[in-house]
């Protein structure tokens, strides 16, 4: 193999690269060709072909596992199953009929969905940012040396993302049920932390407990791909502690934080447990709360209409949506990255 | 510098640094350290002693549970729970948490390599088709995962995999998320550079991967594979649909079998809970050293 | 790989575009080799309850010839409906699986039971009359009664004894009586939104309405019947004069208010018995308890179904006859269905339990529920999409804040069920 161009010396356009472009704060922009790429004949397919060797694993698993299933979904909402007779029982049997677009004309029509969906969104507003700040500040604290061993404070921020959901919302139920909650006493006679005005902040609070540690171990492994030699040279410039955490820090994990942003959106479009086991509790809730509540209920006949058809085309309304709104906070920071 | 010598300072630098040793220069101030100690406390103690509770739940008995404080201990019923999670689970319960052991670990191992193999890919490579398997994989973020499970079921019977451990593990195993989070982790600590190097020394692509690229993303590698060890560990549609026999059952749904009768007893399920995080706890721990600070900047100061 | 993916593509999307209902469920047989039948159920299992494995062994060992697999599904009973579609329409359903009373019609609808009635004539004696009728869609059976839901009333004897009360007979007994331990500051009875759809529906019936009948070939809905009036009206002067718990029958509110010695009376199904004095074990209150028959809600000795289910054979069961043989033996064991909490449907009366004679102070407790399950109204019944009703829940829950009365609960459940049998596609009468 040729050693030619020579090694270029990388450790120094790599500092000058990561001041002035922070590669992490445009994780949408496509990757540039690596200007060697156009040097060499034949490397275009090259890199191609080891490209797709990289994805095939993955690819493979995600046609079995979504690809497939996502086809099936967008067919299956084209289809209502009606009866096939006229009897009091309807034959009997249910058939898959051709519907074209009567589905998504109910989704859409849904004033349940809605509702639901207007909730989730005020939801995701209020609670997203709340956890990714407090996620971020966190994995800056233990980024920044305040503590020599983190590991403690690691695990136990993590530790509520490991307890199984079900059980963590039974825990929160008690907490939050005034008969046997043990410091409900402390609070204002006549809190009621399950009300219509409150069971979305309580709510919140139980996604943000769950959460947080997870999206602080996201901050925490971007922030550790920050070469230190950056911190120590601005602290020779004369930065203090708070300029490197918001000023070198926080612009580096703008990637890892959008990503994870992003996340919460699709996750709270799709909020589920949390309501379903509030709801078991506080029917006034209904069986269709949330869309996805809306949507796996329909699926169970819980609520009418129901069946796949509806059901799949509820969850196809809710990934449209949940795309919309991502691609518009995707765009709106990547509009103030470029502003920066 | 030849690829060998690179990956020998990659591993180098890796063992070498001292993580929890702050060089004098990047040391907080005093003031600054005690605001960051009481804010660590504060939130510690916010996470914690939910969990503090459910372990003084674990002990009590139903009636207990509604009648005493809840965050005291009354009459120590711990046995009495463990019993009755052991009837109640038809004395399957350590199997069932080796199953989910055993479904967590191997779907976070594949998972995770395959996860950041595609994120490498989508960051590092040109290739045709890109931005389309970006937005497919962006769809399937996208779809929610119960209505899917659906027709995987009907599919993994086609397939002949209905009530086997591959149909927990293998739909368990593809991650979007770990696709863009490796995306996103590669994009930030993988230098192109470095990889030009090593080729130009005459360093095979896979041999890149798993010397090199692997080890420069060791901390994003933690996090995607406890993104799906947890998912999958806590996952409940999927096992509840696709498994039958009590012998390959994951815990979680031993859990929700006893939550599913009309007056559990929560004590007991509090504690099967509890005992199914341990094993969580003991890996948590065995992966701390991936959590190290400047790893790339080692590698790339060379 | 990528050949079996693409298997996996063309089999996924053929099966959903055919709709396939062939199945292979409870295969072999013939010549010589045993039948296979498998059975899904959601029994709890728990502690100290006779496993269902372990009946199912001890048929095994008595019939070589017929096979019984029985597996047990971890999720609640709306989850199992979907798991057994699932399973019935990639052709891997069971051959018997348990189906609440109030499923069994959507489960017909949808084409998921098979009609069993020849078989099921044969066993028909061996069960009660009234659970009987719950596995009859028309003029289909689709399997045999399980167990049943009567609604009952429980009470503790001591406090009524201490209060000066009298076990009512009648609503209006209830009614004063409970106006009565009010004054005194204790609850003879618990009004619980959660379980409205059921324990409403249940009332309806005890107090002899109907809500689904058939007028020629239509569905006449009427949750609002002269029953349904009287059992809202009771609620309703109860929940405005504060005479009653209003709280979450599941949530933490009931149970506290059970050990607190608030509660000394519930309006409750039969089943409750296994489990409702549970946490008073070893308190002083225990073995205060009993159990009565419901008071007459207007028509007499009668009560209404909450709950309850039955085995049915599902559709594609290439055996339905040996499934049916065992399902009649499975549910004549009626002490061991009883160690599992049930109020079982088969005639005779399983023996009480020392748990049950310890917590109700010696009363035979199946017995009186036995009683009870013979007074069931036989002729309501369910009709399709009865499940939609838990709509009733929503509403319910006003009538705590005086945002919605307990009339407008039945009004819910009349707009609700004549919706839902709409969107079926089913005919109903306005």
């Amino acid at each position: 193999m040729f050693s030619w161009p020579p090694p270029a010396p990388f450790h120094e356009d790599e500092r000058s690269m990561t001041m002035t472009t922070p590669v992490a704060a445009r994780p949408a922009a496509p990757d540039p060709t690596p200007s060697a790429a156009r040097r060499h004949g034949g490397r275009n397919r090259r890199e191609a072909v080891t490209g797709w060797l990289f994805m095939l694993p993955f690819a493979i698993l995600f046609v079995v596992v979504f690809l497939i299933p996502i086809l099936v979904s967008i067919q299956s909402s084209l289809f209502a199953q009606q009866p096939s007779g006229d009897g009091l029982y309807g034959g009997g049997e249910l058939v898959d009929t051709f519907v074209g677009f009567d589905n998504f004309a109910l989704a859409i029509g849904s004033a349940a969905f809605w509702t639901g969906m207007g909730r989730v969104v005020l939801y995701a507003a209020i609670q997203i940012p709340v956890m990714i700040i407090a996620a971020l500040f966190l994995a800056l604290l233990l980024d920044s040396f305040i503590v020599r061993r983190p590991g403690f404070f690691r695990l136990a921020f993590f530790l509520p993302f490991a307890i199984p959901g079900i059980i963590a919302a039974m825990m929160w139920l008690y907490l939050y049920t005034p008969e046997v909650s043990p410091f409900m006493d402390y609070l204002p006679e006549g809190t009621d932390l399950m009300a219509p005005g409150t069971v979305l902040l309580s709510m919140a609070n139980m996604t943000t407990w769950t959460y947080t540690g997870y999206n602080m171990l996201i901050f925490l492994a971007a922030l550790q791909a920050i070469p230190r030699d950056l911190y120590e040279a601005a602290r020779i410039d004369g930065a203090s502690g708070w300029q490197i955490a918001t000023r070198i820090k926080v612009p580096l994990v703008r990637g890892a934080a959008l990503l994870a942003v992003l996340l919460s959106i699709i996750g709270t479009i799709q909020l589920f447990n949390e309501p379903v086991i509030m709801e078991s509790a506080n029917p006034w809730m209904g069986k269709d709360y949330t869309p996805m509540m809306l949507t796996y209920n329909s699926l169970l006949g819980a609520v009418s209409p129901s069946g796949t058809g509806i059901a799949s085309a509820y969850s196809l309304l809710m990934a449209v949506l949940a795309g919309a709104l991502a691609i518009v906070y995707a765009l709106l920071q990547r509009r103030k990255g470029d502003v920066a | 510098m030849s690829a060998t010598t690179l990956i020998e300072t990659v591993r180098n630098r890796s063992v070498k640094t001292s993580p929890d040793a702050p060089p004098k220069a990047v040391a907080p101030s005093p003031v600054a350290k005690a605001f960051g100690i009481i804010a660590l406390v504060i939130a510690t103690l916010y996470f914690l002693v939910p969990v503090f509770w459910l372990f003084v739940a674990s002990t009590k008995n139903n009636r207990d549970l509604v009648s005493t404080f809840g965050f005291w201990f009354a009459e120590w019923n711990l046995a009495e729970n463990y019993q009755s999670l052991m009837a109640w689970t038809q004395g399957l319960f350590w199997q069932w948490v080796g199953n989910s052991i055993f479904y967590s670990v191997t779907a976070g191992v594949v998972g995770t390599l395959f996860a950041v193999m595609a994120g490498y890919a989508i960051a590092k490579f040109a290739f045709p088709g890109k931005k389309i398997a970006v937005g497919v994989i962006m769809a399937g973020l996208l779809m929610p995962v119960a209505l899917l499970t659906v027709p995987l079921y009907i599919e993994f019977h086609a397939l002949g995999l209905v009530d086997t451990v591959w149909a927990i593990i293998i739909p368990s195993a593809v991650s979007p998320f770990g696709v863009f989070l490796g995306m996103v982790y590669a994009q930030s600590s993988v230098p192109t550079e470095l990889l030009e190097a090593a080729r130009i020394d005459g360093a095979g692509e896979a041999r890149i991967f798993f010397t090199i690229v692997l080890r420069l993303l060791g901390p994003a590698m933690v996090t995607i594979f406890l993104f799906i060890f947890v998912a999958t560990w806590n996952n409940f549609l999927l096992p509840l649909l696709m498994v039958s026999s009590p012998e390959l059952k994951p815990v979680t749904l031993g859990l929700f079998g006893m939550v599913s009768y009309f007056n559990p007893d929560k004590g007991a399920v509090m504690l099967g809970a509890l005992l199914g995080v341990i094993p969580l706890i003991i890996l948590f721990f065995s992966l701390q050293r991936y959590w190290r600070s400047g790893l790339a900047a080692g590698a790339v100061k060379g | 790989m990528v050949r079996s993916a693409a298997v996996a593509a063309a089999a996924a999307i053929s099966v959903f575009g055919l709709a396939a209902c062939s199945t292979d469920a409870g295969t072999s047989g013939g010549n010589g080799e045993p039948v296979e039948i498998t059975y899904l159920h959601r029994l709890p299992d728990g502690e100290g309850m006779t496993p269902v494995s372990e009946i199912v062994d001890r048929w095994n060992e008595e019939n070589p010839d017929i096979q019984v697999n029985a597996t047990k599904f971890d999720g609640a009973a709306s989850d199992m409906i979907l798991k057994l579609e699932t399973d019935l329409k990639a052709g891997n359903g069971p051959c018997l699986a348990q189906l609440g009373y109030a499923e069994v019609p959507q489960m017909y609808v949808k084409g998921l039971v098979e009609d069993v009635a020849d078989e099921a004539a044969k066993y028909s004696d061996d069960f009660s009359a009234g659970a009987y009728s719950l596995m009859t869609v028309g003029d289909a059976v689709v399997g045999l009664p399980q167990d049943t839901g009567p609604l009952v009333y429980f009470y503790n004897a001591t406090e009524f004894e201490k209060l000066g009360l009298a076990v009512p007979e009648t609503i209006e007994q209830l009614a004063s009586e409970a106006a009565t331990s009010a004054a005194a500051g204790k609850y003879i009875a618990a009004f619980t939104p959660d379980e409205a759809q059921y324990w409403l529906s249940a009332q309806a019936a005890a107090a002899g309405d109907e809500w689904f009948t058939t007028s020629g070939d239509e569905w006449k809905v009427d949750t609002e019947g002269e029953g349904s009036q009287a059992v809202a009206a009771l609620w309703q002067g109860l929940v405005d004069n504060k005479q009653v718990v209003v709280t979450e029958r599941w949530g933490e509110g009931f149970p506290a208010a059970i050990n607190d010695g608030s509660l000394i009376g519930h309006v409750g199904a039969a089943w409750e018995a296994g489990f409702l004095l549970d946490s008073l074990d070893g308190t002083p209150a225990e073995g205060q308890w009993r159990v009565a028959q419901l008071p007459d809600f207007g028509a007499g000795q009668m009560t209404g179904p909450d709950g309850g289910s039955g085995v049915a054979v599902m559709k594609g069961c290439e055996h339905p006859a040996e499934a049916m043989e065992f399902n009649a033996w499975f549910n004549t064991q009626i002490d061991d269905l009883a160690s599992q909490g049930l109020v079982v449907a088969a005639n005779g009366t399983a023996e009480t339990s020392e748990k049950m004679l310890r917590q109700f102070g010696g009363q035979d407790v199946l017995a009186e529920l036995a009683a009870a399950s013979a007074n069931l109204n036989p002729d309501f019944v369910y009709a399709p999409g009865f499940s939609s009703l838990s709509k009733m829940n929503e509403t319910a829950s006003g009538v705590a804040d005086g945002s919605a009365t307990v009339a407008d609960i039945f009004a819910t459940a009349q707009t609700t069920a004549v919706a839902t049998l709409e969107d079926l596609g089913l005919p109903v009468s306005k």
